[in-house]
């Protein structure tokens, strides 16, 4: 009854079984351990330095050659501590800096991203960045982001070795406004 | 030989692949998702992804939220890409019309006005310099929520799916398994 088929297939099954145990696990430990260690309360401060808004005529920044796109960017300040986040499971923690706004109807809304980092080392989870540039020049999916008010906040995702995607935010709201168009002479 | 024997190892291996594919198939229809558990086959996420470590996707949200990474797929183009989302608009639009539709409302003389809410999704690779937008379609600015995403990722097994690279692009490793494959339907015959 022992055919060659027969002996890797149970080889294969034993050790699919293995991975998916020692999987679950994992997971399960991991996030537990980020749970108890209350990793959706944690504080910082955000704060925006200077702002500016300029018009682009290139496809790549969201504009046509004769129609500008207004893009915006920020010079601001970070601060927080994600050390607790990190754990024996977590490979990464992805950190970024988003602005909410509403659209012109009602319902409508956006967010966009306007800074990230990739943090994989423990020893550089303490955030306290002050006149950080934006990574992103940002435009809008409609016309115009002049005088828009923008919540900003800091949003992280930490990956695991293995197991589940987690999302949270730090508690750093922000109230900014955007800017006017700057023009040639102003 | 005993033919009885022979057709009886046949159908377990059709019960096998058949099984298979129904679990298969039963995971994508519990996440709503063509492919429920995708392969990387690029580095533009690393460090989070390397290729070969597999995804589990989900898609029965109806809007995603900025730094969900997911699994998209351009008009035309064979390989999903897996990215994540750094904008997202919901905005509302005038539903366009199907060609059926439009020409059934240019009959009977009716303006459409149906509206809907869609999501707009600009995407970037972790690891990339800038967005995505040159690698959407011709005159593409957005991905739309419905139409071209296949899942969020929600869940992460490193390296496991190595072997389907292997198989896919190595071609000796591909000879190799069948070889293997022939020699023992050969020596299990004895």
């Amino acid at each position: 009854m022992f055919n060659v088929f027969q002996r890797l297939q149970n080889t294969f099954n034993y050790i699919l079984t293995l991975i998916i145990a020692i999987g679950v696990t994992v997971s399960v430990l991991g996030y537990a351990q980020l749970y108890l260690e209350g990793y959706q309360t944690i504080s910082g401060n955000t704060l925006v330095n200077k702002s500016i808004n300029t018009l682009k005529y290139s496809r790549n920044f969201g504009g046509r050659p004769n129609v500008g796109k207004e893009n915006i960017k920020l010079n601001f300040e970070l601060d927080t501590d994600l050390t607790s986040l990190f754990n024996w499971n977590t490979k990464q923690v992805f950190v970024y800096l988003v602005g909410e706004y509403a659209g012109l109807e009602e319902g409508e809304n956006s967010k966009v991203v306007f800074w990230d980092k990739i943090i994989s080392d423990k020893n550089d989870a303490v955030l306290n960045l002050s006149s950080l540039k934006s990574k992103y020049s940002v435009w809008d999916y409609q016309d115009s982001l002049a005088n828009k008010t923008m919540n900003i906040k800091l949003e992280y995702n930490i990956q695991p070795w293995v197991g589940p995607l987690i999302w949270g935010s730090v508690g750093s709201d922000y109230i900014f406004t955007a800017p006017p168009v700057k023009t040639a002479n102003s | 030989m005993n033919l009885r024997l022979q057709l009886n190892q046949g159908l377990n291996m059709a019960m096998v692949l058949a099984s298979a594919f129904a679990f298969w198939k039963l995971l994508s229809v519990i996440a709503m998702s063509n492919s429920p558990i995708v392969v990387v086959l690029s580095g533009s996420m690393e460090p989070a992804f390397q290729r070969g470590d597999i995804l589990f996707l989900w898609n029965r949200e109806e809007y995603l939220n900025v730094g969900d990474i997911v699994v998209y797929k351009i008009q035309d183009k064979e390989i999903p890409i897996v990215h994540r989302i750094v904008r997202e608009h919901k905005v509302i639009e005038a539903e366009k019309p199907t060609k059926k539709k439009f020409n059934k409302l240019k009959k009977s003389k009716k303006v459409n006005n149906e509206v809907s809410k869609r999501q707009k999704l600009l995407t970037k690779g972790d690891n990339n310099e800038r967005d995505d937008l040159p690698l959407y379609a011709y005159g593409q600015q957005y991905l739309d929520r419905s139409k071209d995403i296949l899942g969020s990722v929600k869940g992460y097994v490193p390296k496991v799916g190595y072997v389907t690279i292997l198989i896919t692009e190595n071609v000796y490793f591909k000879y190799a398994m069948v070889g293997i494959l022939a020699l023992s339907a050969l020596i299990q015959d004895e």
